[in-house]
């Protein structure tokens, strides 16, 4: 299960937060662990470089695009390895719709869509689509070319 | 967007925020707009954004607040604006409406369900299927089939995921799907076959053939995407561990298939074939090394994430094989160094794990330099990876103990230090060596603690091992100091620890009362009267002494009551003219919690539990069995099992079984678990049948009165054996109680009960249950002191063998008894190989063995036994039990 995904600016203030299967009272924790993590080791870490941890039993792959810093949190099949996976699309969608590696301005201005993307991509905590090109067509209601 | 805000005028125009004081109280207002007569599509999608931006911050709407908006988003179905239409699915499926409000949107998103276009058809079936309950998914069923198979991957896998949901809620349908999804399982689009798959393993999860056939068919066809291949590689393992009992030929079925999968291009795929390889049940070194070579590359790779997943998965090898890990140590080393702090702590455990005795200084002198800068709960980890390592080679012990009090000095929080002190509790323990270094370092330690509760322990653990060192006299300036500088509770705790010694050693004991009446004067009342009833009881104040072993049982005795029952009575207790009477306190254990399941069979916690026998949970259960009078004339417990399973994980109710074992007693302790919410359990007992060990006879019975859900409880059953005769044999248990209906709402159990009757597995009494585990730190000092007097020497034909490794642990299982210096690890590929054992036979008698094996081309293994031990029969049931 893809337990969580968070993004946050470079300030760690929560732009979305999206979970999947986590108590409402343990959301807060997580929060505030993510954002600490991304604190101490993402200082000087190059666009969509991959950080990785893990926290008992659960996998935690995170990177920084722009000025927003991206954390996905999962158990059980999604590993480290799926989660990397996960992201790589996360960043990718992001980057397609904002044109570029986003401020935190312009990914607010694109928020919509972004939540659109989001939701093609992760649906209840399972990887639902994988490729950009395809999830940039789904958001906008337009068939996939590709098949 | 409508109204951007300014955050800051000074700053640069990239600072403005479009939700900058953004209102949930304005935005429902502004909601309104999706009630308009003439919709502004535009505008529409900003206030759902607006929506969208308010829940994913954690925002939650009230129940009417919910249902308005959901209902004005309702009404956006009218428009023909794409943009808008995708967003209403979005926020529909994040409001998720209650299921009497459902029913206004179904109609529209039916109509879009069976929509021309195919992308409305997919996000249709998601909202629906994300809202819908029941009754309403048995109507759309028709149309959840025919997408599934639908030429257009979006709907198919839109359904498909759906599906995968359903099933948690409504199974009985989605199991109908299954010839569809077996037809998307072979679709030619490769998301589709990964949900397929995903979706036809869950169907058919408990269908151990089905799975089977599937995984048969998919291995030798085509797998489209990494994702699918990674979860057909998870469930042919599954195939593999259920198949490998039948399995009789030699050759693993699909291990060509995984090492295949070891030459895939995804690097997903190579890490879930290494894993699944490095998983198999007794994996054999030569099925391992392909594996092994591959993570060995990842570990240099670039990319954390690969590092992270190889070391991480060869820390686990670690644990089973480390021999077959040690190829990659160089590269293991150079992680330490490693920037991210998991992978450089994973490394370091994996080194601890697989490094040799001669490693053992250079290998802590690169992690003293990696300790400084990580968090403490990795700190933690590495502290228990030493731990084991320092058991593992006791010889090591001086740079070990030394590493650890380095660090007890430096900075930390309470776990970490906790964790420190525990280490050297149990080196302390295990390695009699270790024992004057160790208490010092304590000593040293709580000079300087923060932790009231690190040191009241240690004071407590320092008055039972201090006065049995050879100088005592060196502790007391430690422990006095306490009583100078510390607050109430160490005060106390050091008055106490004082005591200790002043009962024990003799010559200390007119300084020790010098001391604690100096202690009279304390402004705290518990240190006086600690004070006060110590000099009282150790006849420091004058009066007439008890008798020697009446101060020793009132200081170092246990209260042998359980604690949990003496504080309700005190509780209960009412201030009146007639004292308290501890004799009034029930012994009876009520039920002990979970957590004992869990812990029995690890090393015990250092300092909690009592610290006299080789292993203290042995003290847990003599008081738990000295408190039931049927027991108490046993005499001295030998040594207590671990715990063995007696019931398959996850049955109605969970029982294992502790064989603890007397001179002429057998004890064995049922520990039960009712799973089942709705049943109360009384009268509970285990019917034990003995025809299949004649030396046993039954002498007692203890049922448990009562077994309610979830709280663990325990029945006894004892047998008569031959006194100090190692007898076998095997025993069938059936459990049988009264059952009785609870009322899951109040709680409360029927009158009536129904007997009932539960069939256990047998459980066993067999050699290795009279040999105690206790390890010795030098086996060739401990050898040559016990001299050859009683050895005995013989040798054995052990028949073909699995693997050299295999033949070893059957005879260290058959034996009982603990491996030394690390000898139970047979190097990969070795024809000979030689192990030393330790134990402590029944009757304490010390045992030493030494194992020399050897094999053949056959396989067939050959084994020369020497042992010695303080008594010459006991030497000779040794090699009895290897005969028979």
């Amino acid at each position: 299960m893809l337990l969580a995904v968070l993004i946050a600016n470079s300030e760690g203030n929560i732009l979305v937060e999206r979970f999947n299967g986590v108590p409402g009272e343990e959301r807060l924790h997580w929060r505030s662990f993510l954002v600490k993590l991304g604190a101490d080791n993402l200082k000087g870490v190059k666009n969509e470089e991959l950080c990785v941890a893990c926290h008992k039993s659960v996998y935690i792959v995170y990177t920084v695009l722009g000025h927003v810093s991206i954390y996905l949190v999962g158990k059980d099949e999604y590993d480290e390895l799926a989660l990397s996976e996960a992201i790589f699309v996360v960043t990718s969608a992001i980057k397609d719709v904002c044109g570029k590696p986003p401020t935190e301005r312009l990914f607010l201005d694109k928020y919509g869509r972004i939540c659109l993307c989001l939701d093609e991509i992760v649906w209840k905590g399972l990887l639902e689509n994988t490729d950009k090109d395809r999830i940039k067509r789904l958001i906008r209601l337009k068939p996939p070319t590709d098949f | 967007m409508a109204q951007y805000v300014k955050k800051d005028d000074d700053r640069d125009e990239e600072e403005y925020s479009p939700f900058l004081g953004i209102e949930k109280g304005a935005v429902l207002q502004e909601a309104r707009v999706f009630n308009d007569p003439q919709l502004d599509s535009r505008r529409c999608s900003q206030v759902i954004t607006k929506l969208l931006y308010l829940l994913n911050q954690g925002e939650t709407f009230t129940k009417v607040e919910a249902t308005e908006v959901f209902f004005s988003v309702t009404k956006l179905f009218q428009s023909k604006d794409i943009g808008l239409r995708r967003m209403v699915y979005l926020i529909i499926k994040e409001l998720s409406p209650s299921s009497d409000e459902v029913i206004i949107v179904t109609s529209s998103l039916m109509k879009d369900m069976n929509s021309k276009t195919d992308v409305y058809r997919a996000n249709a079936i998601r909202v629906l299927c994300r809202i819908t309950d029941g009754t309403l998914l048995t109507q759309i069923e028709r149309y959840l089939k025919q997408a599934i198979v639908d030429k257009n991957p979006v709907v198919a896998s839109a359904a498909l995921v759906s599906g995968i949901h359903l099933l948690q809620t409504n199974p009985e349908i989605v199991k109908r799907w299954s010839n569809e999804v077996q037809e998307a399982v072979q679709s030619r689009a490769a998301l589709v076959q990964f949900h397929a798959l995903a979706l036809l393993h869950q169907i058919r999860q408990n269908d151990r053939l089905a799975v089977s056939k599937l995984v048969t068919s998919l291995t030798r066809g085509t797998v489209r995407s990494p994702l699918a291949q990674c979860l057909l590689i998870r469930y042919t393992s599954q195939v593999i561990r259920e198949s490998s009992m039948n399995n009789q030929s030699g050759d693993r079925p699909f291990y060509d298939y995984l090492e295949g999968c070891l030459r895939h291009k995804a690097e997903m795929v190579i890490f879930e074939a290494a894993r699944a390889i490095t998983e198999l049940n007794g994996v054999t070194s030569r099925e391992l090394t392909p594996a092994i070579t591959v993570l060995q590359l990842f570990l240099s790779s670039s990319k954390p994430v690969l590092r992270f997943a190889a070391v991480r998965t060869l820390n686990k090898v670690a644990m089973t094989h480390p021999m077959a890990v040690t190829s990659c140590n160089i590269d293991m080393e150079s992680l330490i160094s490693d920037q991210n702090r998991s992978i450089a702590t994973l490394a370091i455990t994996t080194l601890l794990k697989t490094g040799n005795e001669s490693g053992v200084d250079r290998l802590m002198k690169q992690i003293t330099n990696f300790m400084s800068d990580i968090a403490d709960e990795f700190k933690i980890v590495v502290v228990d990876a030493i731990r084991s390592l320092c058991l593992k080679f006791p010889l090591k012990y001086r740079s070990l103990m030394n590493f650890l009090s380095n660090i007890l000095r430096e900075e930390g929080g309470f776990e970490y230090k906790k964790a420190i002190v525990d280490s050297i509790v149990i080196l302390i323990r295990d390695i009699p060596d270790a024992k004057e270094s160790g208490l010092l370092h304590l000593c040293e330690f709580i000079e300087d603690c923060e932790f009231t509760y690190l040191s009241t322990q240690i004071l407590h653990f320092l008055g039972v091992e201090g006065p049995k060192t050879s100088d005592p006299s060196k502790y007391i300036r430690y422990i006095y100091n306490r009583v100078i500088l510390e607050n109430a509770t160490v005060r106390a705790s050091a008055v106490s620890t004082l005591a200790k010694f002043g009962a024990v050693v003799d010559s200390l004991k007119p300084r020790i009362f010098v001391l604690l009446r100096r202690c009279l004067y304390d402004n705290d009342d518990e240190v006086r009267d600690r004070a006060t009833l110590y000099l009282n009881t150790l006849g420091g104040d004058g009066s007439v002494v008890e008798t020697d072993k009446d101060v020793k049982d009132f200081l170092f005795g246990s209260l042998d009551i359980p604690l949990a029952n003496l504080e309700a009575s005190l509780k209960n207790y009412e201030p009146t003219e007639e004292p308290f009477d501890i004799s009034s306190v029930p012994k009876e254990v009520k039920s002990q919690p979970l957590a004992e399941k869990k812990t029995a069979g690890k090393k015990p916690t250092a300092l909690g539990a009592p610290p006299a026998g080789p292993t203290s949970t042995v003290d847990a259960y003599e008081k738990l069995l000295s408190s039931i009078p049927e027991f108490s004339s046993f005499g001295k417990l030998f040594k207590s099992s671990t715990p063995v399973e007696l019931t398959e994980a996850e049955t109605e109710y969970a029982v294992n079984v502790v064989k603890h074992i007397f001179d002429k007693h057998v004890v064995f302790q049922y520990n039960c678990t009712n799973t089942i919410p709705e049943q109360l359990l009384e009268n509970v007992v285990v019917v034990v049948d003995a025809s299949e060990a004649e030396e046993f006879a039954e002498v007692a019975t203890m049922p448990l009165k009562s077994l309610p859900y979830d709280t663990p409880g325990q029945t006894f059953v004892a047998f008569e054996k031959p006194e100090g005769v190692p007898a076998v044999g095997r025993f069938s248990n059936v459990l049988k109680f009264l059952v009785k209906e609870v009322d899951p709402s109040t709680g409360e159990a029927e009158e009536d009960g129904v007997e009932d009757e539960y069939q256990l597995e047998d459980s066993e009494i067999v050699a290795a249950d009279y040999m105690l585990k206790v390890g010795v730190s030098n086996f060739r000092n401990a050898w040559e002191s016990l001299g050859p007097d009683f050895e005995r020497i013989d040798e054995y034909g052990l028949g073909p063998r699995e693997s050299l490794s295999e033949a070893v642990n059957a005879v260290i299982n058959l034996l009982g008894m603990q491996p030394c210096e690390g000898t139970e690890v047979v190097a990969a590929n070795s024809r000979s190989h030689s192990c030393l054992l330790s134990g402590v036979y029944m009757g304490n008698v010390k045992v030493l063995v030494r194992l020399s094996f050897g094999v053949d081309s056959s396989k067939e293994v050959a084994m020369k036994l020497a042992v010695r031990s303080e008594e010459e029969s006991v030497s000779d049931a040794i090699h009895e039990i290897v005969a028979n």
